[in-house]
């Protein structure tokens, strides 16, 4: 079922999207699966960038601060704007970071259960980028801040009532 | 799910006649087969021959095989072993021979109208012992193709993700939620799943690259796996379009979660939404010239239309709000989607201009329907029962039906299209 091309059909292509550099590649590229045959392909199938191996955890160079250091931002159900007591916290983690000028941070953006996965993936990164636009506004280097969303994938707490919820709907730091 | 009264077998030995069929008569059989209007029919147990073991085989095609007729929602079975008296009303009776000879397996099968049992179809399937399920499924796609014109879904597969501890690994398995098999093993999150026309390939996304969720390829039976879009942010919700030429997919590498398309290597990307709100979740018509997605443009997230070019958006319901996770019916006539409740989420089914909406599934929290290639069924993810697993409905009054896949929690389902090219052996008998 699954056509696979020639190896040296796709040695071109391979190098083409090598430039695109999506990614490091670890290991060889093997033979990959073309993708779905259109009706009439005028041009050969060309492989997607090899997916690389999971990263393994890098041990952390010494730091002088952690994340346990920085404040979550909690927001409000099916919202990114930022609460008053979220702009305190945001200003607490302003500190720490103007304080630790070589400290390096991501923002991840989590969500409560209650939208699909695909939602809150979107609704989480507003709150990282929300968090973000803050520190920036209060003169962060952009460059020190990198966000991710993970949506509803990774919640702090694991009840089904608004107590679980109000804790995983956060931007959420954590030291690079 | 329209209803086809009095078809006549005249007309399907048409149809039939390029799949090797043998077909006899001019037999009429009422088959009114809307939802909730089941043809009844009766399974009798397959006569084992050859090896002594064949018995103990043909049990499995038994149960597969009227499992299969069951799920169609185009029958009701009466399983003849058990017991129970058929209905008065009986139309059919499916039969044959189950002969085994070492490791091949010689399947025979017969269907006969009921009360006068003149022959309506036969067919002979073989194959191993291990594809014994699979001749079964063979033989009630072509019992469902007799009698509707249009094959069942007894070949497709169900693709899922199962979760562990902070972990989503993905899965496949049969429709009937038999045999699952473990696809990634990365210990991180995978999820959305999304088949490629011929059911070759799974798009899907994962957070294994460490930097943001990425959208992925992998074939459908296993292997390796390769990056389709790794931008910057969000990738996430891609689909292959139905010629498989184009994916629809969310990216927020402009900032801002929005729709754009890519071709099917993953380049090429063209932005078709433009818009400060959240976009997402696209899924194309079947004829590739519209799309269905998520945005929350005008405050809580609802499910809109768009030509493929971006243009023409229209919200699709004004009945329900809150709601998201289109899934547009393989015949282009209906979407599905889930409406947000206290409890989460129920499905509802509504037509393409929004209009006729009804809600299909109720209780506890259910997410994510996807239609499976006859527009029958919805699958989809639920904790109606407590776990996280994945249910179908066949979209009447009977309750949703609960897939076992191998008794681990799953969540994320895809069905997959028919399998390209069926691969039975077929014999004119």
């Amino acid at each position: 079922m699954n056509r696979f091309v020639p190896r040296h059909a796709m040695l071109p292509c391979v190098l083409a999207l090598g430039l695109l550099a999506f990614g490091c590649a670890k290991k060889a590229v093997e033979t990959p699966p073309a993708p779905p045959p259109a009706p009439k392909q005028e041009a050969p199938p060309t492989p997607p960038t090899p997916a690389p191996e999971p990263k393994a955890e890098a041990p952390a160079p010494p730091k002088t601060i952690s994340s346990s250091d920085f404040q979550p931002a909690f927001f409000d159900f099916d919202s990114y704007a930022l609460r008053d007591d979220a702009k305190s916290a945001l200003d607490a983690d302003a500190k720490v970071l103007r304080d630790n000028p070589q400290a390096q941070i991501t923002i991840e953006g989590h969500c409560d259960e209650r939208g699909t996965a695909e939602y809150n993936q979107a609704l989480g990164e507003k709150r990282a980028q929300a968090a973000r636009d803050y520190l920036t506004g209060a003169g962060i280097e952009a460059g020190r801040l990198q966000t991710i969303s993970y949506g509803k994938e990774r919640p702090f707490a694991p009840g089904h009532d608004e107590s679980a919820w109000s804790q995983n709907r956060r931007a959420h730091f954590v030291t690079r | 799910m329209t209803a086809r009264s009095l078809l006549s077998f005249t007309a399907i030995a048409v149809l039939a006649a390029g799949a090797a069929m043998a077909q006899t008569g001019d037999v009429r059989i009422d088959i009114s087969s809307g939802a909730g209007h089941r043809i009844p029919i009766v399974c009798e147990s397959l006569k084992p021959a050859g090896d002594r073991s064949a018995g103990e085989t043909s049990v499995t095609a038994d149960a597969t095989l009227a499992d299969d007729l069951q799920y169609s929602a185009v029958f009701d079975v009466t399983r003849s072993w058990t017991g129970v008296a058929p209905p008065p009303e009986v139309q059919a009776v499916v039969s044959g021979t189950w002969t085994v000879s070492g490791n091949q397996v010689r399947l025979a099968g017969e269907v006969r109208d009921l009360p006068a049992r003149r022959p309506i179809f036969s067919r002979v399937y073989q194959g191993t012992l291990q594809q014994r399920r699979s001749l079964a499924h063979q033989f009630a796609d072509d019992i469902v193709l007799q009698f509707t014109g249009e094959p069942g879904v007894a070949q497709t597969r169900i693709a899922f993700a199962s979760p562990g501890d902070r972990t989503k690994e993905l899965w496949v398995m049969d429709y009937d939620g038999a045999q699952p098999q473990q696809l990634t093993r990365d210990r991180s999150i995978a999820l959305s799943p999304a088949w490629s026309p011929e059911a070759s390939l799974l798009l899907f996304t994962s957070y294994r690259a460490g930097t943001g969720p990425h959208v992925y390829v992998m074939p459908s039976t296993g292997g390796k796996m390769f990056v389709v879009s790794g931008r910057p942010g969000n990738n996430t919700s891609a689909c292959y379009s139905p010629d498989g030429r184009d994916i629809a997919l969310t990216l927020s590498m402009d900032g801002n979660s929005e729709i754009y398309l890519l071709d099917a290597r993953g380049g090429s990307p063209r932005r078709l939404t433009n818009n400060r709100a959240i976009d997402t979740s696209p899924v194309w018509s079947p004829t590739g010239r519209e799309l269905a997605f998520t945005s929350d443009r005008s405050g809580g997230f609802q499910v809109y239309v768009m030509d493929r070019d971006g243009g023409n958006v229209r919200r699709l319901t004004f009945e329900v709000n809150n709601t998201d996770s289109p899934a547009w019916s393989p015949k282009g006539d209906q979407l599905a989607f889930v409406a947000r409740t206290d409890q989460g989420f129920d499905v509802y089914v509504c037509k393409v201009d929004g209009s006729s909406v009804r809600r299909v599934v109720a209780g506890g929290s259910n997410e994510n329907p996807k239609w499976s290639p006859d527009g029958r069924h919805l699958v989809f993810a639920s904790d109606r029962d407590g776990g996280s697993a994945l249910w179908v409905t066949d979209l009447d009054d009977r309750p949703p039906r609960k897939l076992d896949s191998g008794g681990r929690p799953a969540l994320s389902p895809a069905w997959s299209p028919r399998p390209g090219g069926a691969s039975s052996t077929v014999q004119r008998n």
